[in-house]
């Protein structure tokens, strides 16, 4: 294609960054505060803010089957409609217009539109430690985390304040706090548990959730309402979005430009500066092929995304993909699993309820091989999340039919916990993201190939889930307990990880310190792809805090004339 | 494998009288109004329809047919024209014959057969019921923004469930 040097300079940007989604919006916010020209890339439609919620307001009998996907959506969408239902499928891919191929079963949950999958992420903020940090380096398992602690410590007081976070300290080395706003509340049976614990278990404590839902007003936001349907976007604004926040912000320094419908197909490699020199994007409406250029390159399409665009992107000195010299791009992908767990009624509080619908529920913080000598047949650990509530008639199933019936059925019934285990998942270098040779997307895309599996470290870190759960509840008094392992496939839990992790040495990662590619100056990977292992907790406030980071260097180094 | 063809959606209409005579008896008009009068037979042919495999969409029209049958074999008249005892005893005969007792054999009886008739429309009647405007908000309590979160309070005297979670 040939681009004259007037629309090369029309399309030439201080900073690119592809993807809008919750680092991709954080990335576009830091880098246009700092000044910067920015092209925000999307592949998917803009979902503009409250205009673009249009089942926010809806109520249950709003909805044409009631909350059933229809028949047609089961078989269209054969991964995507077990995790939407007609209130939030707008903002779920449909797989039919974009496959992808399982090697095993593996569900990619996608969101391709402005704002991505903070628009229906579940909201939960926790700090990584250097129990995680530290971790595989102690025991020898792929390769060293580049940072610590102490190096991102700021960086998560910085988002969670700009975010803000509900929350509340506890002081555990495991968890640090964080910059939090007031608490929410448990209930009657989460104080149970809570106080259960406190009172006869050593190093378990119950503490409310930490989540990314307001408190109190915020960032001209409004208070969370306790709707409890914050995946169809929020008119109230009361969780952290792309949408609600980060682009808003970005666009009022009048350095953004946002482009929506934009599939980056590659990034180009300038030989001669051995730099990006911009990318290659496919216009969905237009099927036109764009190129823009800038500076500085941010990659935040979502882990296995990103991957397959650098895969994709291959020239004289990158034969295997991007920045692909130490050939781990696309390795070590990883997902928490959320499979095990346990459930339990408890016979007491039949005086008590509650009023609202709380988006959130409790944590119990990890608390195994918090020392080294615990015994455990597995390494790294778990937190158990989890809600107490009273059943109510999606949960319990009376016998009969008629007036008695009806009584129990509109009448509260017992309290009840459910909780499951958030687990660490190791880096596999087997665990990967390939590009089918053959198979391509109605763009000429090549599709991108999973092949994951959850191994014995996890599969026995499960059944502990599944012992300590059930334990607790059983301890505490509950009743009718039933203890689970679901084994739901790699991808379920939407926390996939790794594929161009940090590290030290060019020759085992594909990012150093910075998230910045060793063998490209000017590329920072700052979404999921750039862990380098997974710890336990979710995830998307240390992409958002490194993010930050990485923005706020990359600034310094433009500034200083270093990339 | 032969797919199966889609349900005609008249043999759904033909016993919508029937069905809501069912959905009234499963959740009956008391001092909050019934499945009936909340449109929970109109609810159940949508979803059936538009939200349910072919194969238990047949299934559901079979169980339809197969209660009229039983009815005509041991009272001697279709099911309409029953009592409301005899109705009643009917139900209770479905009822009885929808479920194994041990849950691996109910399991696998799903998983193979399909889930039973009497099971499939007691749910859907349920789903119906406390999703509609009449159920949630008379049959249950609706609250449609609540503000804030109260965590424990006392339960009031004839406090109804919440419609949502």
């Amino acid at each position: 294609m040939y681009i004259s040097d007037k629309s090369k300079l029309i399309n030439t940007y201080d900073a690119i960054v592809i993807g809008s989604g919750i680092s991709g919006g954080w990335a576009a916010m830091e880098l246009c505060k700092k000044g910067l020209k920015t092209l925000l890339l999307e592949r998917g439609r803009d979902v503009k803010h409250l205009i673009d919620y249009p089942t926010a307001n809806l109520r249950p009998w709003d909805f044409k089957f009631g909350l059933n996907n229809t028949l047609t959506d089961i078989q269209q969408d054969p991964v995507q409609h077990a995790a939407y239902d007609p209130g939030n499928k707008h903002f779920f891919v449909s797989d039919h217009d974009h496959p992808y191929i399982q090697t095993k079963p593996f569900s990619w949950l996608r969101g391709y539109q402005v704002g991505g999958r903070s628009l229906t992420w579940g909201r939960q903020c926790y700090r990584l430690s250097d129990l995680d940090f530290e971790a595989n380096k102690k025991e020898g398992i792929a390769v060293d985390w580049p940072i610590r602690y102490k190096d991102i410590a700021p960086w998560y007081s910085y988002a969670e304040s700009h975010i803000g976070v509900s929350g509340q300290k506890e002081n555990l080395s495991q968890l640090p706090d964080g910059e939090f706003l007031p608490p929410m509340e448990l209930n009657c049976i989460e104080k149970h548990l809570a106080t259960f614990l406190k009172e006869n278990v050593q190093d378990r404590l119950l503490t409310i959730a930490r989540v990314a839902n307001l408190t109190r007003g915020w960032d001209n936001r409004g208070v969370c309402q306790n709707r409890n349907l914050c995946s169809r976007g929020c008119p109230f604004g009361g969780y952290f979005s792309s949408n609600s926040s980060t682009i808003p912000t970005a666009m009022a320094t009048g350095n953004l430009t946002l482009r929506p419908f934009s599939v980056v197909s590659e990034i180009l490699f300038d030989e001669h500066k051995q730099k990006a020199k911009g990318v290659r994007v496919i216009d969905t409406v237009t099927q036109e092929v764009i190129e823009f250029y800038s500076k500085i390159v941010f990659v935040n399409a979502s882990t296995i995304a990103t991957t397959g665009i650098l895969l994709n992107s291959v020239s004289d000195r990158f034969p295997n993909g991007f920045g692909n010299g130490s050939g781990e791009l696309g390795h070590n992908l990883m997902d928490h699993h959320s499979s095990a767990g346990a459930f339990g009624t408890h016979p007491e509080y039949t005086d008590m309820y509650y009023k609202g619908r709380r988006p959130a529920g409790f944590l119990i913080p990890r608390y195994r091989n918090l020392k080294d000598n615990e015994n455990l047949n597995f390494t790294r650990g778990y937190n158990i999340q989890g809600h107490g509530e009273r059943q109510e008639w999606m949960d319990k199933n009376p016998a009969g039919f008629g007036k008695d019936f009806k009584q129990q059925l509109t009448t509260p019934g017992p309290w009840a916990i459910w909780m499951a285990g958030w687990g660490e998942c190791l880096p596999y270098y087997n665990n990967q993201v390939t590009l089918d040779k053959f198979q391509k997307d109605k763009w000429g895309q090549p599709l991108v190939n999973i092949d994951f599996s959850f191994e014995d470290n996890e599969n026995k870190m499960m059944k502990d889930i599944e012992s300590t759960s059930g334990e607790m509840l059983e301890k505490s008094g509950f009743q009718n307990i039933d203890t689970f392992i679901y084994n739901r496939p790699g991808g379920s839990t939407i926390h996939e990880m790794g594929t161009a992790r940090m590290g030290r040495d060019p020759k085992t990662s594909v990012l150093n310190e910075f998230n910045q590619m060793h063998e490209a100056k000017n590329v920072f990977i700052t979404d999921g792809s750039c862990m380098t292992s997974s710890g336990c907790q979710n995830p998307s406030l240390t992409y958002m805090a490194l993010t930050a980071r990485a923005s706020n260097f990359a600034a310094e180094q433009l500034k200083r004339g270093q990339i | 494998m032969k797919a199966d063809p889609i349900v005609d959606p008249h043999a759904f209409i033909q016993q919508r009288d029937l069905l809501a005579e069912l959905v009234e008896i499963i959740i009956p008009t008391t001092d909050t109004p019934g499945a009936k009068a909340a449109g929970v037979h109109d609810y159940i042919i949508k979803v059936m329809m538009n939200c349910r495999e072919p194969r238990a969409q047949s299934k559901f029209i079979n169980g339809l047919e197969d209660l009229n049958a039983y009815s005509l074999d041991n009272y001697g008249k279709t099911f309409l024209k029953c009592t409301i005892n005899e109705k009643t005893a009917i139900l209770n005969h479905s009822e009885a014959h929808s479920e194994y007792k041990n849950r691996l054999i109910n399991k696998i009886s799903n998983k193979l057969l399909g889930r039973p008739f009497f099971t499939t429309l007691k749910d859907l009647t349920v789903q119906g019921y406390c999703t509609s405007e009449l159920g949630a908000t008379q049959g249950l309590a609706y609250d449609y923004i609540p503000g804030a979160y109260r965590a424990c309070i006392p339960i009031l005297k004839h406090q109804k469930s919440w419609a949502t979670k």
